[in-house]
C-alpha cells in the first residue's frame, strides 16, 4: 500500500477506480435524501391510511367483537339522511369561513402588499402570524371567554347599548372560530399573489379609461386569481376536518364529520368500521380539494407561506 | 365517575392535570387506532404479560387518589405505584382492546363496564384468599347485579346523576328531571346535559316512567321523542367541561355526577345539587384487575389497602367520594355522614337503579338514536 501510493502513475487509475466504485451514487444519491422521509410517510401514512381503508370494508365492526367478513355496508350507512345531515353541515362550516376568511382577508392582504408603508411590512406581516404561535386549542378557549353570556363581547355589546348575544354553542359561533383560526393562512396566500402584481397594468388600465371597479375586477382578480383559489381551498381543506373549533364552540347543535368520526372511535359505540369509512371519506374528499390546489392553485404562494 | 369527558372538553380547566390528561387520552386514541391491524386484539383478549413486581401501574378517573394515598402504601408494601387517568369508560376500554394498557394491574372499570368487561373476558376472575376487607363494604353491594358476588371487581365509590344549578340564574329550584322541559324556553341554551347514551336517553325515560334498562323499542323511541323535544335548548352535550360556566352563572343548569357536582359546591355557594325525585341513575365505579396485568399480587394488595376502614375513611375526607365502604363510612365525621348530596337518604336510593347492560337490539336502538339527537 505504501508502495503504490508514492508512484504518481498509479495515482490517475486509482481516482478512474474510485469514480468506477462511486458510480452508484447516482442512485444512492436521491435515495439517502428521500429515504428518511419516504420511510416516515409510508410507514406512518401510507400504511395507516390503508389500514383504515381496510376497516372501513369491514361492515359492522366494533372493538371485542367477532369480525364479519368485507363488503361496503360501512360505505352504504353513510348514506343515511342523518350522517348526510352531519356531512352537509361540515361542508357549510367550511365553505362558510372560507368566504369569510376570503371577504375579509382580501383587503388586508391588498393593503399589505400595495398600499401599507414599505418599512413597516414585514412586521405587519409578522404582527399577522403572531397569533399562529399559540395553540389553537388555547385560542378557542380565549373565544369561549369572549362569547359567553357573561363574557367579553357581551360586555362591550352592553356598552354600546345593544341587545346581549348568546352565541357561544352555536353555529355562529363555529363560523366566528374557524374564520379567526385560518384568516391568516388566507392573509399571507393572498399577500403572496398580490405582492407579484403587475400596478403598471393597472396604470395602463386607469390611463385607458378603466374606473377602480373595473381595474379591480379585470386585472386584480384575474391576475391574482392562482392566489384567491389557493387561499380558499387551504382554507377549506383545514376546515373541514377541523376538531378544535365545532367541539369547543359549537355545543350540541353542530355536530360535524371530525367529531363523528371521534364519536365512533371513542364515543359509546365504538363502530371502528363506520368510522373508518366516514375517515375515508374525508381523506377523499381532502385528496379532492389538494388535486383542484394543484391544478388551479398558484403552487408557489402556496410553498412559500407554508415554510 | 368524575371527570368524565370526550377528548377536548377536558381543557377547559386549565389546572395541572388537564394538560396530561389531554395528551393521555390522544396517546389511547392513537394506540387504539396503529394497534388495530392486530386483529386479535379487537376480537378476543390478550394474554398476561410479564412485570416489574416492585411497581404497579393504575388506571383510574382523575381524583380518585392522590400523594398521600399512593406514599401510604409505598411506605406499607414498599411497592412503587404510577397511576394514569382516564375519563371516559369506553376511553379506557379501546386503550384495553388495542393493547396499549398491558401495563395497567389495577382498573377502575364503572358497573355497566365491569358487564361488558366481564362477558369478553378481559377481567381477572377475583381469588377471595387474596383479598382481605370484603365484609368491610355495604351490604347493598355484596352482590351487585353488574357482578354477582364481586366475582371480578370491588365496589370503590358510588353517586347518583342529578341537576347541578345556579341559583343566580335559575328561575326557580328544580325538584325532577321535568324542569328541563317545563322551563326549557327560559333555560334556553343554559343546559348542559350529559355525554353519555344511557344517563341522558336515560332521563327522558325516567320522565316518562319507564325505566333505564328498558328493552321495549316503543319506550326507547318515546324517550327520543321527548329528548328530541328539549335537544334545542340545550347547550352542549357535556360530560365535564361545563364547570366553569356554570359557576359564571353563563350556564343555568348542568346535568352532573354527583361527584364532580360536590367538588364544585366547594367552589360557589351558588349552586346546588339535586337528585330528581322521580329517581336517577346509581353508578358505582369498582377496581378489577385486567386479565392482562403483569403485577397480580401488587395488585391484591392494593385492593386490600383500600378496603381497610381507616385507610378508605382518610382517603374519603381528602377526595370526598362516597364510599361503598359501611366500616369507613361509620369512622367518618357526621358533617360528611349527614351530607344528602353525597349520601342521599334511602327513600330517594329506593326509586332509583343501576345502569345494567340491555340487549343487543335495543343498544342498536339507543345508539342509533343518541346520534340522532347528537347530530341534530
Amino acid at each position: 500500500m505504501a508502495d503504490s501510493s508514492l508512484r504518481p502513475s498509479n495515482n490517475s487509475n486509482w481516482w478512474s477506480q474510485l469514480s468506477d466504485k462511486l458510480a452508484p451514487r447516482r442512485w444512492l444519491e436521491p435515495v439517502l435524501l428521500l429515504g428518511p422521509a419516504g420511510l416516515w410517510l409510508f410507514l406512518l401514512l401510507v400504511i395507516p391510511t390503508l389500514l383504515i381503508l381496510e376497516i372501513s370494508l369491514v361492515p359492522g365492526l366494533r372493538l371485542g367483537q367477532a369480525a364479519g367478513g368485507y363488503g361496503l355496508g360501512n360505505y352504504l350507512q353513510i348514506l343515511q339522511p342523518v350522517y348526510l345531515r352531519v356531512i352537509g353541515r361540515s361542508l357549510a362550516f367550511a365553505l362558510g369561513s372560507t368566504l369569510l376568511c376570503l371577504g375579509l382577508g382580501f383587503p388586508v392582504a391588498y393593503w399589505l402588499a400595495l398600499m401599507s408603508p414599505k418599512r413597516w411590512r414585514n412586521l405587519l406581516l409578522v404582527a399577522f402570524i403572531l397569533p399562529l404561535w399559540t395553540s389553537s386549542l388555547l385560542r378557542a378557549y380565549a373565544w369561549i371567554a369572549i362569547l359567553r353570556p357573561s363574557g367579553v363581547l357581551n360586555t362591550f355589546f352592553q356598552g354600546l347599548g345593544l341587545p346581549a348575544q348568546n352565541w357561544l354553542n352555536t353555529p355562529t359561533a363555529v363560523f366566528i372560530g374557524l374564520t379567526y383560526s385560518f384568516l391568516p393562512y388566507m392573509v399571507l396566500i393572498l399577500y403572496a399573489s398580490l405582492e407579484k402584481l403587475d400596478t403598471r397594468l393597472l396604470e395602463a388600465a386607469a390611463d385607458l379609461g378603466a374606473n377602480p371597479q373595473q381595474q379591480f375586477w379585470k386585472i386584480t382578480v384575474p391576475q391574482t386569481f392562482p392566489g384567491i383559489a389557493a387561499g380558499c381551498l387551504l382554507v377549506f381543506i383545514a376546515a373541514l376536518g377541523d376538531f378544535v373549533v365545532p367541539t369547543l364552540l359549537g355545543g350540541a347543535s353542530s355536530m360535524n364529520i371530525s367529531r363523528l368520526i371521534y364519536n365512533q372511535f371513542l364515543g359509546p359505540t365504538r363502530a371502528w368500521g363506520f368510522g373508518s369509512a366516514l375517515s375515508m371519506v374525508l381523506i377523499f374528499a381532502v385528496s379532492l380539494a389538494i388535486a383542484l390546489l394543484l391544478k388551479y392553485g398558484d403552487r408557489s404562494t402556496v410553498t412559500e407561506t407554508s415554510q | 365517575m368524575p371527570q368524565k369527558h370526550p377528548l377536548m372538553s377536558d381543557l377547559s380547566r386549565l389546572g395541572g392535570l388537564t394538560r396530561r390528561r389531554f395528551l393521555q387520552s390522544s396517546a389511547a386514541a392513537v394506540a387504539g387506532v396503529s394497534m388495530a391491524n392486530c386483529r386479535q386484539n379487537i376480537t378476543g383478549p390478550q394474554t398476561g404479560g410479564s412485570g416489574d413486581a416492585s411497581t404497579l401501574h393504575i388506571y383510574t378517573w382523575a381524583n380518585y387518589t392522590d400523594d398521600d394515598l399512593i406514599a401510604a402504601f409505598t411506605e406499607r408494601t414498599g411497592i412503587k405505584v404510577i397511576v394514569d387517568i382516564f375519563d371516559s369508560n369506553e376511553i379506557m376500554l379501546t386503550k384495553m382492546q388495542a393493547g396499549g394498557g398491558s401495563a395497567y394491574s389495577i382498573i377502575y372499570p364503572s358497573d355497566y363496564m365491569v358487564s361488558e368487561m366481564v362477558a369478553e373476558g378481559m377481567l381477572t376472575a377475583l381469588d377471595p384468599s387474596q383479598l382481605q376487607g370484603m365484609e368491610n363494604l355495604k351490604a347493598k353491594w355484596a352482590n351487585p347485579a353488574y357482578d354477582p358476588n364481586n366475582a371480578h371487581s370491588v365496589p370503590f365509590c358510588w353517586g347518583t346523576t342529578g341537576l347541578l344549578y345556579n341559583r343566580d340564574v335559575t328561575p326557580s329550584s328544580p325538584t325532577d328531571w321535568n324542569f328541563l322541559w317545563d322551563n326549557q324556553e327560559a333555560l334556553s341554551n343554559r343546559i348542559t346535559m350529559l355525554d353519555d347514551m344511557r344517563e341522558t336517553l336515560g332521563v327522558a325515560l325516567k320522565t316518562l316512567g319507564y325505566s333505564y334498562n328498558t328493552n321495549d323499542p316503543a319506550q326507547i323511541e318515546a324517550a327520543y321523542a321527548k329528548l328530541r323535544e328539549l335537544q334545542p335548548h340545550i347547550a352542549a352535550f357535556k360530560t365535564n367541561g361545563f364547570e366553569n360556566e356554570i359557576l359564571t352563572g353563563d350556564l343555568s343548569v348542568s346535568m352532573a355526577y354527583s361527584s364532580d357536582a360536590i367538588a364544585l359546591m366547594e367552589e360557589s355557594d351558588r349552586l346546588d345539587y339535586v337528585i330528581p325525585t322521580s329517581g336517577t341513575s346509581l353508578w358505582t365505579d369498582t377496581m378489577a384487575i385486567p386479565s392482562t396485568a403483569p403485577n397480580v399480587d401488587a395488585a391484591y394488595q392494593w385492593i386490600s389497602f383500600l378496603l381497610e376502614p381507616e385507610i378508605a375513611k382518610t382517603a374519603v375526607e381528602r377526595l370526598l367520594f362516597a364510599t361503598a365502604n359501611q366500616a369507613a363510612f361509620d369512622l367518618l365525621p357526621d358533617d360528611l355522614r349527614n351530607n344528602a348530596s353525597l349520601y342521599p337518604p334511602d327513600e330517594v336510593l329506593a326509586q332509583s337503579e343501576g345502569i345494567q347492560p340491555i340487549d343487543t337490539a335495543s343498544n342498536d336502538l339507543f345508539d342509533r338514536f343518541w346520534t340522532e339527537i347528537t347530530s341534530a
